[in-house]
């Protein structure tokens, strides 16, 4: 069964700390969330990325991948799902400049996913506020899904 | 025996499918994504300024651009069983409701290490105007003895 998750990123704004109050190196909280079959399928085909890695079980068991895995782009969601109504990230008006990822091992149907992340650092640039944050996913066996991390504009 | 790796060229090009965006693919992708910022749903919200920038309404998430070029690797990568280890981009020009996109890439060098081989593929995505829209940098491996 899939959580539920607020959809109206107004509700908490104000409980969300503003480029001022943002100190890089801080941790950011979150929380566990498991990776459902469905959650991965639903982002597949909204990408309009079908590949049967993701939808059929009886080819994936015949690659390397040794079952059904998410795409690498899967972090698109788990950046969200693993991050409480009151993360800065979700202030509306942010902007997304640019993101680097690394990947390590794929993200699997049922995986208990976890996030260590913080803002990595902060600065004005031609008069625009950036913060940069910095994140890492982790399977329920302690292994590195993937990391990354995102250039955004805050909004004044 | 010879393999993809060895036989990989510099400039060797890639490419994805066209994805045509739309209210109903932004909105689809905020569903699948958990990402409702109003940038991407309120087209009032959107006539206001940000800064100095005003985008007249509502803008694709540039993690859509990140996707589709993350399809464009995967699709190429899966096939030869490489493994695409790293994505860096960078957003230039926001995408918009009736813009169709397409990503491509170059093969820029090839890199041997101790223990694997690489290749470097410079990423763009542009839109049907033939701007770019972003840019960036990836880094797919091909492991030593498997087969390719």
């Amino acid at each position: 069964m899939e959580q539920e998750f607020e959809t109206d990123f107004w509700k908490h704004a104000q409980s969300r700390k503003i480029w001022d109050e943002i100190i890089p190196g801080e941790p950011r909280k979150t929380i566990p969330y498991t990776l459902t079959l469905e959650a991965i399928q639903r982002y597949c085909r909204a990408v309009c990325d079908l590949h049967p890695l993701y939808f059929d079980e009886e080819y994936a068991r015949r690659t390397p991948y040794g079952g059904l895995i998410a795409p690498p782009s899967i972090h698109v969601i788990l950046m969200f799902a693993c991050t409480p109504v009151d993360d800065w990230m979700r202030t509306p008006g942010t902007i997304n400049a640019g993101q680097s990822w690394s990947y390590n091992t794929p993200a699997r149907p049922g995986d208990i996913i976890t996030l260590q992340a913080r803002a990595l650092d902060k600065f004005i640039k031609k008069e625009r506020l950036f913060a940069i944050h910095d994140n890492v996913f982790f399977n329920q066996h302690g292994q590195v899904i993937c990391s990354g991390r995102g250039w955004t504009i805050r909004p004044m | 025996m010879v393999g993809f790796f060895d036989t990989l060229n510099q400039g060797e090009r890639i490419e994805s499918p066209e994805f045509a965006v739309s209210w109903e693919s932004i909105r689809a992708f905020c569903e699948a994504s958990l990402d409702y910022n109003p940038l991407h749903l309120q087209d009032d919200y959107m006539q206001g300024n940000f800064g100095k920038t005003n985008f007249g309404g509502i803008i694709m998430h540039g993690m859509n651009n990140f996707a589709l070029i993350t399809r464009m690797l995967t699709d190429w990568a899966y096939a030869v069983n490489g493994v695409h280890r790293r994505l860096e981009t960078r957003w230039l020009q926001p995408v918009k409701p009736g813009d169709i996109i397409r990503a491509y890439g170059t093969v820029t060098a090839k890199q041997m290490t101790a223990k694997s081989r690489w290749a470097i593929i410079e990423v763009e995505v542009r839109n049907q105007h033939g701007e770019t829209v972003a840019t960036g940098e990836a880094l797919v491996e091909f492991p030593r003895g498997v087969p390719s």
